[in-house]
This record gives structure tokens, C-alpha cells and sequence, in this order.
């Protein structure tokens, strides 16, 4: 009888708490609005990225608050803080009464979720390829009433977007170099073919050793580094060592191509080749030259 | 001193600590100015928090108390039987789904009322719950369950996971009114109804025999209390993750101030422990800001302190 | 009249067949000691008559009610029991452990009254422990604090009180003090009792009636003179004895005769 009762009660308080949940959440997309863009926005950007492709759209006095991670352009230091990019205080955010706050998706999540709990307007850009991105930067473009710069933005990239993939397609195929890209040494890291990196790579005219797993972000075994044999390798962290020095102590490795030829990088700016956001056509110019120098 | 006195003390405490959450915040806004208009978002999310904490706090304090009187284990607090890591495996698996969005609270809760439904059948001989079978299948379902979540945080990384570290370490970030309500409501109930078995919680507390020798059908209310207990913290531990420390510490701090007869231990631990997470939440948002620190490694902080020099002054007045 | 009957009861611990074919009667106002070697099944046939553990067959009938029937909280509202030592993890004081007493008379959500807080005064002092009211439970001695579990055992007012060898625990002047309090409750308040015990000689003093256990049945049962022959104790002990007579009650008095000289 008492076991009944149980089964009873659970059931009831599973089906009243699914319900109250499906009702509670709002679906939350981008804001398509036929309303009206405010005289004085105020907008708030979560991710350094999205923080430059503001900027870059022309945005400044309305930018109110910024993650305490973006720091390009350099404006953008001078910009109220509302916490880190993992850890974006809410309080802070509202109390800056935005018009609209964009965020990215993943570690973020929590963050919008709150945030579209309470009734904010979150703009959520997560793009994984070049054309995403592009399609982000004509989202934003749109809701900020900066149409013309977008366009303007997406021209420029598309230019040099253009002018790269000129210089790879005369490469041919036998002379694309296989290289690996590091995005962290302890434990060993690298992206797969999800990943925003990897398109930028093989628009450089790279091969990705890891290309065959799904995985944006993996530990990779640094025997399989050995195994693949890059050509090059190229480091996405800043580390004030001499790339060459430590990675020959790594075992086994002084065997790898990359090694034995000294193809070991460290000096392109992370920012640049990590952030889905305008300088990523730099990152791709730089990326292409580093490998086709 | 009178209980019923102390017990105002104690009340005094928590609304002079809600008066202190309202006003403090990664934003000064003075009292006065919260009421504009123009702060009422503010003071929503501060009022949002505030009775989170309260309700956590409560919660947690309660459900402590009972298992800590049918375990006859001081060392007992509600995460014992599976409860956290429960929920926590729930979590990281609706994370990987992705369907964390929407449906992270109901796959922990689910999560939890599973692993405690497992540690209630390995321990279970034949119609009895031996104390100590209890405590041992809690701790391994506890370990099991958290060694898989590990595992699959180590093997699939998935960046949305670091978000995890936040719900471990608990976070009275939830601004979901219709749904803090339902918890609100099961907590509150599951703690008066916690509360009506305070005579059999006295009894119980002496002994499993003794409490059968004062008329009190120990079984049936070993399995109701946990039934209510696990309801409880399941819930709160849905919505706001893992705040550890409060069901362990608060029963005893209470109980060093009222005694332990549990018709005034009950009441007066829901008051010491909402003080107490209302404190905690004032710390977490204020001292590092705007950066919040997780209200559990407050909770640990905070309360050790605390307990050992209300201990230190109690063994000094004997 | 009979107070307690106990009809063939098997019992035990799980499967596990401790008591067989038990059956004897208690009368109103007796005072019955049950005696056997370790292992005899002595503090089992306690737990059976408390509810405790429930019988495998048999019966046992409380004042013509079969106590298994009964609810819980009505039984114990008349059988009190007393265990052979209580370890308290939580430091209630003596006053609510007293006052715990009353549980079996409360509704659940029901306060203590005057009438309850009298009766629990009057325990105390019955069992001359009033002065450490104030006192937590875990700071009193192991005598103190067996005097004090009795009085929660008085505060329930019952008519039948069991004890599982209260006295093991006690130097000598603290056994005496306890059991004479349960002979005067027995004669002035016409308190029934029935007291497992492993001293002989406690036994035949104080003792209307005696069990003498072994392997689960009874032995023998009977006044003391009856059950406490050399024949017996030397079956059910396995050792050497002499029975004398105490020199003041003329009771029998068990001497203990060692092996070696």
C-alpha cells in the first residue's frame, strides 16, 4: 500500500515538475523584430569576438559592457566589465539595462538561459564554419541598424577570402602541406573537422592531421602525432619558450617532419586564428603564409 | 537563555541578512534608490536570490537533521545517499544531449531520484533498511556515479561542460520564478512534514530498539523520511546544484544553540540556515566582484569558522 | 489473574530459530527473573515479548489481547522496557529523556502537558535522579544514567516492565540500589516485572518466580528454591556449584566452586 503511495507521489511530482518546466523557458532564438532599433542603444557583448565584430560595424558609445576577456580593439579595455567570458555577471548586466546582450553558445549557456529568463533580448552567435560567420555578421549588422556596415565588413573579408584561395589553388595537391594544430600541450590538444580552426586551415591549404574525427575540440595521443607525421606544426598558445627547443624533448617527436625541418609556430596571434570574428581573414593570410612562406 | 528567545535572535539575524543581500551586489544601489522604478530589475534578482538561498538553506538543514537522526550518524548530511552525484551525472548527460537549455533541472532531478532509488534497493534486506547498509550503498552508488560523470566529461569535450563546474560547486543563479515555486512548495512541504515527525525523530534518535519500545513503527518512518528527505534534496539539488556543508554543519550548529529535541531543533535550523545562505550569498557576489564566487566554497569557508568557535565557547562554559 | 501468558513461541533472528516452544504465565503484580547461560536466548525471549522481533509461531497475550494485534503505541502504552545499556549520541538532558517516556501517550503532533511533566517528575525522583535533570544525558555515570533510562521506562506508566540484565554494568551498591527500587515499585505500585539477570544470586533474592533458559527452551521455572538446586545449575552451567542458604533471607545462595586450588 505504502509502495503504491510512493509510485503515486513520484509520478505526480515528475508530471507537475515537467509540466511547469515546458511552460517556464521561453523558445528563445535571435529576436526577429519588427520593432523599432532604441535612439540611445545599449548593448552589451559576452564574447570577445562578437565584442570586434561591434566595433568594426562602427559601435562604440553603445557598447556599455564587455567581457573582461575582450581586448581588441583597444577601446574596448576602456569598456565597463561584466565579468569573465565563462562567468558574466548577471546583476552587473542588468543593472547596465541593455537593449540587447550577445553571448555565444556552449560554455555560455547558463548564462543565457538566465538571461532569456528574465526577460532580456540574447542574441546568440555560435558559428562553426567561414559562413556562418559571415551570416552572424549580417545578423548583427541588422539588429544594430548597422546593415551598411555589415555588408561593408562582409565585402572586405569575402575580398581577401577570395584572394587566398587564388594563391592555394595553384598549389597542387601533392605539395599541401599536413600539419598539426595545438591548442594545448598538457594534456595534448587539437581540433577536428567541426571545428571553425579547421576550415581556416584548409583554406590556408593545410591538411589537418586530425581531420578524420568529428570532435570540434580533442585530446589527441601525441603518438598519433608521430604516427600522422605533420609537416608542420603550428601552436595556437602563447608561451614565451622557444617552440622548437621544448617540443624536440617531447618522445619521439624529433622524428616528426614538422621537427626535423624546424616548421614549429608559435608566433601567430591566438586571437586572431581562434576568434570566429573579423581578423579571421588576417589569421587565414598569416596561417598561408607561415605554411607557403 | 529561553529557546523561544533565541529563536527571535536567530530571526532577527536572517532579516537584517535580507536587508543586507537586497542592498549589496556587484551594483551599489542604496535602499531608497531600489525601490525606483528603474532598479526594480535589480532588486527582482536579488529578491530571486535571496529566497533560493532561503529555500536551499532550509532544505538542506532539514534534511540533514532527519537523516542524521535515522542514520544515528552525526556525520550524515543529505548528499549521503547519492543524491549530488545523482544529479550530477543527469546534468552532464543533458549537457552532452544538448538539451541542457531547457531541460538541465529535470534531468537532474531525475538523475537523483534514480541513484537514490538504487541505493534504497542495494540496501534494503527484505522488508528492513539496516542503518549501516544504507550508508555503505550511498557512499559506493556515490562514487560509481561520479566516476561515470567524470568519465564522461574527460571523453567528450564538449566545451558547454566547463559550465558543470559552476553547478558542483552550487550557484543560486536561478531566475525561473514558476519553477522555483514548485521546489519552493515541495521543499516547504517535505519540511513541515519533516517537522510532524519530530517526536518519533526524538525517539529514533535513541535508538532504533528504544524508539520501538516507545511506540514508534521505526521501519515505516525510516522509509517515509527518506522518501521526503530525497524528494527534498533532490529538488533543491536541480536548481541549484551542490551546496555542500550546509546539511552537515547546520544541524550541529543549531543543535549546540536550542538543543536536540527536534520540535525546536526543526524550526529553529530553518531560520539558522536561511541566515546562514543569505550571509554566504552576500560574500559570494560582493567580495570579488563582479566575479561571483560559487556559494558552496562560501558555505565551506563560513562555516567552519563558525562551528569551531561556537564549539570552542560551549566546551568553555562547561 | 493472569497479566502475561506465552503460548509455544518460537523466535529468533531471521530464520534463525532462537526461542522453541516457549510457554509460561506471568501473574499481575509478579516479579519473574529469567536466567540461562550465555546464548540460552535470553534477551531474545525479552525482544519477543516486546515487539521487538516478531514470533516465527506462537502467541503472546497481554491481558487477553494477543500483543501482535495490538497497535504499537497501545502496547507500549502499558509494557515498558529497559535495555542492558543505552549509548546516546545526542546530548538530550535528563529531564526530556525522562519526558521521551511519554511518547507512547502523545499524539503525534500533541505538546507535553502539566500532567505529563508531573509524571515525569515523580519518575525522577522515584528513582532518585531529580537533582541531575538539568544534566546532559552523555555527562551522568553509567549508574546515574541507568536510573535515569528506568525512570523514562516509569514515565510511560506501564504495568509490565522489562529489563534486560540491568545490573551488568553496575558496581555492587548500584545493583542493589536499582533492584531495590524495582521490588519496592513491584509491591507498593503493583508493577509487574520481569527482569533478564546472569547473576544467580541477584536472582534468587529479589525474584518471585525464576526461568531458567537453556538452548532456547525452559529448563525449569519455578520459586528459586525450586530452580536454583546444584543439579540444575551444574546441567544448564556446565560447572561445579554449592547452594547454601543466604544467612538472612534464607534464599539460596549459589557459591561458586573454582577449578583450580
Amino acid at each position: 500500500m505504502r509502495k503504491i503511495n510512493f509510485i503515486v507521489a513520484l509520478g505526480t511530482g515528475l508530471l507537475v515538475f515537467g509540466v511547469a518546466l515546458t511552460r517556464s523557458v521561453p523558445a528563445g532564438t535571435v529576436p526577429s523584430q519588427a520593432g523599432t532599433i532604441p535612439v540611445k542603444p545599449r548593448y552589451i557583448s559576452l564574447a570577445p569576438a562578437t565584442t570586434e565584430i561591434l566595433f568594426a560595424l562602427g559601435l562604440d558609445e553603445e557598447i556599455v559592457g564587455v567581457s573582461s576577456f575582450c581586448n581588441y580593439p583597444l577601446k574596448a579595455k576602456t569598456k565597463e566589465k561584466v565579468g569573465t567570458f565563462s562567468q558574466p555577471n548577471v546583476e552587473k548586466i542588468i543593472s547596465l539595462k541593455p537593449d540587447i546582450i550577445f553571448c555565444t553558445g556552449l560554455e555560455q549557456t547558463p548564462v543565457v538561459n538566465a538571461l532569456r529568463q528574465l526577460n532580456l533580448k540574447v542574441y546568440v552567435s555560435d558559428p562553426s564554419n567561414i559562413k556562418e560567420l559571415l551570416n552572424s555578421i549580417r545578423d548583427i549588422g541588422r539588429l544594430t541598424g548597422r546593415e551598411k556596415e555589415a555588408d561593408t565588413l562582409i565585402n572586405k573579408m569575402e575580398q581577401v577570402l577570395g584572394q587566398v584561395n587564388v594563391k592555394v589553388k595553384l598549389i597542387p595537391p601533392e605539395k599541401r602541406l599536413k600539419v598539426f594544430i595545438e591548442i594545448w600541450h598538457d594534456p595534448l590538444m587539437t581540433v577536428g573537422k567541426k571545428s571553425f580552426v579547421d576550415e581556416v586551415l584548409t583554406l590556408a591549404g593545410g591538411i589537418n592531421i586530425a581531420a578524420d574525427t568529428l570532435q570540434p575540440y580533442l585530446y589527441f595521443s601525441p603518438e598519433q602525432v608521430i604516427k600522422r607525421n605533420p609537416d608542420c606544426i603550428i601552436q595556437t598558445y602563447m608561451s614565451e619558450n622557444e617552440p622548437l627547443k621544448t617540443i624536440e624533448k617531447r618522445l619521439g617527436w624529433k622524428e616528426i617532419s614538422a621537427v626535423k625541418h624546424g616548421r614549429v609556430y608559435n608566433d601567430i596571434n591566438p586571437d586572431i586564428l581562434l576568434r570566429p570574428g573579423p581578423r579571421i581573414v588576417e589569421g587565414l593570410q598569416e596561417l598561408h603564409k607561415k605554411l607557403y612562406p | 537563555m529561553k529557546i523561544s528567545l533565541k529563536i527571535s535572535l536567530l530571526l532577527i539575524i536572517l532579516i537584517v541578512a535580507i536587508l543586507l543581500a537586497i542592498t549589496k551586489g556587484s551594483v551599489d544601489i542604496p535602499l531608497a534608490e531600489l525601490l525606483l522604478k528603474e532598479n526594480w530589475q535589480v532588486l527582482y534578482l536579488r529578491i530571486l536570490r535571496i529566497l533560493v538561498a532561503i529555500i536551499a538553506g532550509s532544505g538542506l538543514a532539514v534534511s540533514g537533521i532527519a537523516l542524521q537522526a535515522i542514520l544515528r550518524n552525526p556525520l550524515a548530511e543529505p548528499y549521503l545517499l547519492g543524491t549530488s552525484s545523482g544529479a550530477g551525472l543527469g546534468a552532464v548527460i543533458a549537457i552532452i544531449l544538448g538539451i541542457s537549455s531547457i531541460y538541465l533541472p529535470l534531468a537532474a532531478f531525475l538523475g537523483a531520484i534514480l541513484s537514490i532509488i538504487l541505493v534504497y534497493q542495494l540496501a534494503k534486506q527484505g522488508s528492513r533498511i539496516p542503518v549501516q547498509s544504507l550508508i555503505l550503498s550511498g557512499v559506493i552508488v556515490s562514487i560509481a556515479l561520479s566516476g561515470i560523470m567524470v568519465f564522461l566529461i574527460s571523453v567528450s569535450p564538449n566545451e558547454a561542460l566547463h559550465g558543470i563546474m559552476w553547478w558542483l560547486w552550487g550557484s543560486l543563479q536561478f531566475y525561473d520564478p514558476k519553477l522555483l515555486l514548485l521546489v519552493g512548495m515541495v521543499v516547504a512541504l517535505g519540511t513541515f512534514a519533516i517537522f510532524i515527525f519530530s517526536q518519533d525523530l526524538n525517539a529514533i534518535s535513541i535508538g532504533d530498539e528504544e524508539a520501538i519500545h516507545l511506540g514508534i513503527n521505526t521501519e515505516t518512518i525510516k522509509k517515509i523520511l527518506f522518501f521526503i528527505t530525497s524528494l527534498i534534496t533532490a529538488g533543491i539539488v536541480s536548481i541549484c546544484g551542490v551546496i555542500g556543508f550546509v546539511g552537515l554543519i547546520i544541524p550541529h550548529l543549531t543543535r549546540l544553540i536550542v538543543g536536540p529535541n527536534h520540535k525546536t531543533l526543526i524550526p529553529a535550523s530553518c531560520v539558522c540556515a536561511a541566515a546562514f545562505m543569505v550571509i554566504c550569498d552576500i560574500f559570494s557576489r560582493t567580495l570579488f566582484t563582479p566575479l561571483e564566487i560559487p556559494i558552496g566554497i562560501i558555505t565551506a569557508f563560513l562555516g567552519a569558522p563558525v562551528f569551531i568557535i561556537l564549539l570552542k565557547i560551549k566546551q568553555a562554559v562547561k | 489473574m493472569d497479566l502475561l501468558k506465552v503460548d509455544n513461541l518460537c523466535g529468533g533472528y531471521g530464520k534463525e530459530t532462537v526461542i522453541r516452544d516457549v510457554s509460561f504465565k506471568i501473574e499481575e503484580g509478579g516479579f519473574l527473573g529469567i536466567i540461562g547461560p550465555n546464548g540460552s536466548g535470553k534477551s531474545t525471549l525479552l525482544r519477543l515479548m516486546s515487539r521487538v522481533l516478531i514470533p516465527q509461531t506462537g502467541k503472546i497475550i497481554l491481558e487477553d489481547t494477543d500483543i501482535a494485534r495490538m497497535h504499537l503505541k497501545d502496547f507500549c502504552k502499558k509494557v515498558a522496557f529497559v535495555p542492558q545499556d543505552t549509548m546516546i549520541n545526542f546530548s538530550f538532558n535528563v529531564w526530556e529523556i525522562a519526558l521521551l517516556g511519554r511518547i507512547p501517550h502523545l499524539r503525534r503532533m500533541q505538546w507535553e502537558g502539566r500532567r505529563d511533566f508531573s509524571i515525569a517528575q515523580n519518575s525522577l525522583s522515584l528513582t532518585d535522579t531529580l537533582h541531575l535533570k538539568d544534566k546532559p544525558i552523555d555527562e551522568v555515570s553509567a549508574g546515574e544514567r541507568q536510573r535515569v533510562i528506568i525512570a523514562k521506562a516509569l514515565t510511560q506508566e506501564p504495568i509490565l516492565m522489562l529489563l534486560d540484565e540491568p545490573t551488568s554494568h553496575l558496581d555492587i551498591g548500584h545493583q542493589i540500589q536499582v533492584l531495590n527500587l524495582l521490588k519496592r515499585l513491584n509491591r507498593q505500585n503493583n508493577l509487574t516485572i520481569v527482569v533478564v539477570l546472569h547473576d544467580l544470586n541477584l536472582a534468587s533474592e529479589y525474584c518471585q518466580r525464576i526461568i531458567l533458559l537453556n538452548a532456547g527452551k525452559i529448563f525449569k521455572e519455578g520459586e528459586p528454591q525450586e530452580v536454583l538446586t546444584y543439579q540444575n545449575i551444574e546441567t544448564v552451567y556446565k560447572t561445579v556449584v554449592v547452594v547454601n542458604k543466604n544467612p538472612i533471607s534464607f534464599k539460596p545462595y549459589v557459591v561458586l566452586v573454582s577449578g583450580e586450588r
